[in-house]
Order: structure tokens, then sequence, then C-alpha cells
């Protein structure tokens, strides 16, 4: 609703100019978007009204299915800007399983946001079409190891966006040693320090990482070794963390030592507030995750659809992501527009960091459904 | 006649939105735990496949058993602590009942989140119950003792409850005739066993309604475990909503609520044989 009010403000803005920015200006979170994305579009109407045939509203409105906080105007801007009248209905999910469930629930939308690890899923189950990328101006910057990701069968589905690491967080002044593996956090000196994400997904990984396992390839037989090394854990646990502040404050506060899992912005946060932490470089690898856009295949405005895919992958959408939420772009022609100290704090200039870093790979219906009821077991076992 | 039609016209609304809101999805809901998976092609194919793997799983069947015991303590706890509370009010508040009763309930319009959370914070390493005990040196590091364990859901859950159950206690506290104290207290009976042979066998109605308030939404709570119970804290009920939510398996997710449905229905059973149902009803 938010959104919506402000891309009639921006539209007002055409006429008013000015004023309608600055009166926009104290409604609560908008006001930064607002003036920030007002600027440029101000120069717009000029434009238009020397070439009437630049910018013709074509239907709409584009219904985006996006995290929350991912609508940001700062992210699809040029969109904005070519199809001003287009109205942008954002809907949004909490995680990946969420969104699956609504599109197989029959909620019809034309873009979609999911992470790498899902996009499988969504090919099996038909919920996407492959996406031309001759039809994306901006598609030549894409780091190639990222773009590669998400072909399935030959095909382009899924246009990689943001990528982030998911490592393990440690309070440096607390612990004796700090861990450089993941097999770590089973060790007894962090006994009742150590969180971890409560995301099936995650903890498999890193306990068959643990292991020395593929977590990719597993046997029957090793299936229940990952389960039994889970359960172990359990004594060394405080809690699984759910969610992104929660972590923060546990670390913050001294109660948790050893956090795994956790996002780059969680580890920027925590140092701007001054707290000793490690954004520890395991020996198997960060885990790294790659979320991006697809194209429903029940899509209804394809050609808006590839307008504001190619709108969210422009190299100033893309270093807007990096300076404001401190993930990586998938574009390599962002890094030039990116906050220096963003870029050193997350390596991005880094030329091998994407292949040194372990990127969850898809897994099928069936992989998950065995994955999510032995994480349930291991919850529910004493 | 008239009083026929009256009837019918006072029963259809509750009886379309019960069965619009609880028997229809009810149903929907045991259909959903005979299908082999919740999407496309899956999603048509009956089985029995999933009750047969349920059945086998003991891991399911203790955790049920263990949230049950941890809904049995909220329910007594949250008695014990409420009836001083409605005897107060019922016999020794006087005017200043109302006053009172409203003070008993206005943390209830909080949300209950809130209330969770604050719980959260007193619980934690830097909250008032460690800092207590670091002042009386009975610990010597900082440590959240009492947060991300079953007894930090206990505690959360009996003082969210309290008000709850205090108010049904009070009520049929209220309506014991005090001429049946009076006698008792003429025929030279002491206090103590006034309480015990009169106020509390009347009062038991009650007592069992604010029981089974809390016992029942308890034993599949989710909320409280998820934020203060850590590791050993989880409860039936977070397995139920992971199985919705996280693995996206709405078959399993449906049975394993089904068997909480009869378990509690397995209770109420047997509690009424202890205090009669209309009794509870009555209340």
């Amino acid at each position: 609703m938010k959104i919506h009010a402000l891309i009639r403000a921006l539209g007002l803005s055409f006429v008013a100019l000015g004023v309608f920015v600055s009166a926009c200006a104290p409604a609560p979170t908008a006001s930064a978007p607002t003036t920030e994305a007002a600027m440029p579009e101000v120069g717009t109407p000029e434009v238009q009204a020397t070439q009437p045939l630049a910018a013709p509203a074509t239907g709409g409105p584009l219904t985006v299915l996006e995290w929350s906080g991912y609508e940001l105007p700062e992210f699809w801007q040029p969109f904005a800007e070519q199809y001003p009248d287009v109205e942008v209905d954002f809907s949004f999910f909490a995680d990946d399983a969420e969104a699956i469930a609504k599109l197989q629930t029959g909620f019809d939308v034309d873009v979609i946001h999911p992470c790498y690890s899902w996009v499988g899923q969504y090919v099996e189950a038909d919920l996407i079409q492959p996406i031309d990328t001759s039809r994306l101006k901006n598609w030549s910057g894409i780091i190639p190891e990222l773009a590669e990701l998400g072909q399935y069968d030959g095909k382009q589905y899924f246009i990689p966006w943001d990528w982030g690491y998911e490592t393990t967080i440690v309070r440096t002044d607390k612990v004796q040693e700090v861990p450089d593996s993941y097999l770590d956090l089973w060790d007894p000196q962090y006994a009742g320090h150590v969180s971890v994400y409560d995301a099936p997904e995650s903890i498999w990984v890193v306990t068959a990482l643990a292991l020395g396992l593929d977590p990719y390839s597993t046997t029957p037989e090793q299936q229940q070794q990952i389960k039994q090394k889970m359960i172990e854990l359990k004594p060394n646990l405080l809690n699984y963390w759910t969610d992104y502040s929660e972590i923060v404050q546990l670390i913050a506060g001294g109660d948790v030592w050893v956090a795994s899992n956790a996002w780059n912005d969680a580890y920027v946060l925590l140092q701007e507030e001054g707290i000793p932490v490690e954004y520890t470089t395991p020996k198997e690898g960060r885990l790294g995750y790659v979320c991006g856009y697809v194209l429903s295949s029940t899509a209804e405005n394809v050609d808006l659809a590839y307008a504001y895919i190619d709108a969210a992958i422009a190299p100033q959408s893309m270093a807007n992501l990096s300076n404001l939420y401190g993930y990586g772009a998938a574009n390599r022609d962002a890094l030039p527009l990116t906050d220096p100290e963003v870029v050193a704090a997350l390596e991005l200039d880094n030329a091998d960091i994407i292949s040194r870093t372990y990127f969850y790979k898809p897994i099928d219906a069936a992989m998950r459904d065995l994955i999510s009821g032995i994480w349930s077991e291991v919850k529910a076992a004493p | 006649m008239k009083t026929r039609l009256r009837v019918a016209i006072l029963m259809t609304p509750p009886t379309l939105t019960l069965l619009a809101l609880f028997v229809i999805p009810l149903v929907v809901m045991a259909l959903f735990s005979f299908r082999a998976g919740t999407f496309g092609a899956q999603r048509d194919i009956f089985t029995f496949e999933h009750y047969r793997a349920y059945l086998d799983n003991t891991v399911y069947h203790n955790l049920l058993l263990r949230s049950a015991w941890v809904a049995l303590e909220t329910a007594l706890y949250s008695v014990l602590l409420a009836f001083p509370v409605a005897y107060y009010l019922a016999f020794h508040a006087g005017s200043k009942r109302f006053s009172l009763l409203t003070l008993l309930l206005v943390p209830a319009w909080t949300s209950y989140l809130l209330r969770v959370l604050a719980w959260k914070i007193m619980l934690s390493s830097g909250g008032v119950f460690n800092a207590a005990l670091l002042a009386l040196g009975l610990v010597e590091e900082a440590k959240p003792i009492l947060l991300y364990t079953r007894g930090a859901v206990i505690i959360t859950l009996v003082y969210v409850w309290i008000p709850f159950v205090a108010l049904p206690i009070y009520s049929a506290l209220q309506r014991i005739d005090p001429s049946l104290l009076e006698a008792a207290a003429d025929l030279g009976s002491p206090p103590w066993r006034t309480f015990l042979k009169v106020t509390l066998p009347l009062s038991l109605p009650g007592v069992l309604a604010g029981f089974f308030i809390v016992f029942i939404p308890t034993l599949g709570e989710w909320v409280t475990p998820m934020l203060v119970g850590g590791v050993s804290g989880s409860m039936y009920g977070n397995v139920i909503q992971d199985q919705f939510v996280r693995a996206l398996n709405w078959p399993v997710g449906s049975l394993m609520s089904l068997v909480m449905l009869g378990f509690v229905l397995l209770f109420l059973l047997l509690f009424s044989r202890i205090g009669r149902l209309s009794d509870l009803a009555g209340v």
C-alpha cells in the first residue's frame, strides 16, 4: 500500500514537480526513496514533452511476488521512468516455501523473486517460463558463474540479482579460539552459546559439510549419519535462530558466541555497533545464496515483466542494493557505483570470491521433503 | 411454533459459521491427510502411507506426550496461582472488586506477542532474574539460565493465562450462597474445614473450566516455545507449524493436527468422568 501511494505521488510530481515531493517527505519510511527516486524524474517530463512516443503506457498493473523490503523504487527505477503510468503491484512472502505455496494455490503474478535453490522446483512444477536474455539490455554485465546457475535444459529460467554469504559469526572476545570449520559448532568449549539457523536446508548443508559429505549426493546411511549428527548438536545449542534481528540481538547481548549461517548484513550491523565479531571463512568454504527474478508461466504482462527485470539488473539499481542492504550484486557493472566500504567488507572486488563460495544448489521436491522430514524429527527428538 | 421459529432464527448464524469455518475445514483437513503430496499430481493420489509412517515414528509420539506434560503443568500452576486471586476478589475485595478485576485483565489487552517478548527480556542474561542471581552470588557469570528451556515456556504461559483462569473460578466462587458458609461457621467448623468441605467443592466447576481453558490451547501452542523455548522447549505445535509452513507437507501437517485433536478429545473424556461436562458448560 505504501508503495502504491508512493507511485501515485511520483506520478503527480510530473505535474507539480517538486511540490509533491516535499509534501510526501514526512511520510514514514517512504521519505528517503521519494526524494531520491524523484530527482531524476524531474527531468523526464521534458523528454516526454518533446518525444511523445517515448513512454507509452502499456497495460498493467505488473504484479511482482517479492520479499518484503525489496519493493523500494531504488531497485527498479528505470522501469518507473519508462512506464510512469504502469502500476506495480507488490505481493510479499517471508520465505521461499510460502512463495511456492501461494503460486501453487493459484495466485497469478508476472515476476517472482525466488532464491536459486528453489528454482528447480518452479521448473519442475511448470510455474515459470524460460527468459530470452537477448531482450535484457543489462544482461551483459551479469557475472557468468551466476548466470550459468539459472539454466535448466539449456534454457535460462532465472536471472540472478542478489547474492550473499551465509557463514559463522564469532564473538572474538568471548571464545578462546575462533572456529575454522563447521565441525567446530559441535565443540563443547562453546556449549550453550551456539545458535544455528532454523532452516532445514541450511542445517543440512552445514552438517553434511562438517562430516565431509557432499550435501547434494547422499546415501540413505549417510542421511541417517547426518540426522544423528544434528541430534548430537542439540546439547551445544542455546537455540535455533529464526530471524535476522533475533540473532543480531543474541550476538550483541553476548549470549551467543558462535552463530551459524549468518548473513552479511548481520555482520555489517554488528561491526557498526562496535561489537568484536569475526565473519569467518570455514575451511569448507563460506556458504552462499543467490536469489533473482523468474518469469511466471501465467504472466499476463510479459513485455512489462521483461522491462521490470531489465530495470532491476541495471547497474545503478544493483549498486543501490549493495549500498542500502549490503548484499552482493549479480551485475559486475554495479561495482564502480558501489560504496567502497561495502565492497571492502564483502570482498566484492575479489575476483575469485564467487568460485570460493559454496553456493546452495537446487534440490527437488522429494529431496526437500526428505530434508524437512529429518529436520522435524531432529527438533522433535528429546 | 413461534418459539421454534425463533430458535431456528437464532441458531442459524452460529450453525452456519461453525459449519463453514470449523466443520468443513476439519473435513478438508482430514481428507488432506490422505493425500500423497501437497501440490501437483501427488495431490490427487490417496494413500495411507503417511499414517503408517507416523505410527512407526515414536519421536512424534514422545513429543506429543512431552507437550501434554507441559500443558498439564502449565494448567496446574495457572489454577494454583489464579485460585487465591479469584478467592480474594470474590470474598474480600468488597467495593474494590470491579477495579481490581479490571486491573487483573489489563495486561490481556496488550498484544500477546508483546508479553511473551517482555518475558524473553526478563529471563535473558541481562534480565532481572539473572541480575538478582548475580547480586546474590548464586551464579558467577551472566547466562540465560531460564531462557530457552521448557521452564521458560511454562513460566511465560502461566503468566499469560492467570487472568483467564481466575475469571471462571471467580464466577464459581461468587455464586456460592454466603448462608452456606455462615451455616458452617455456626455449626463450629473452623475456616480451613469450611474451605475444604464447602468452598472448594462448590468452586470445582470453575476450577475445571479454568484448567481446560489453559490445557487445550497450550497443547497446540507454538508461538511461545518458538520465542522462549529454544532447543529443549520445542512442542508438538512447532512441528505442525514446520510441516505446513517450511516443509510444505500439508498432508503430514493435517495428520498431526488430527492426532492432536483426538488426543485432546481423549483427555476431555477422561476428565469428564471427574467433573461432568455439563458442569463445565454451566459456568
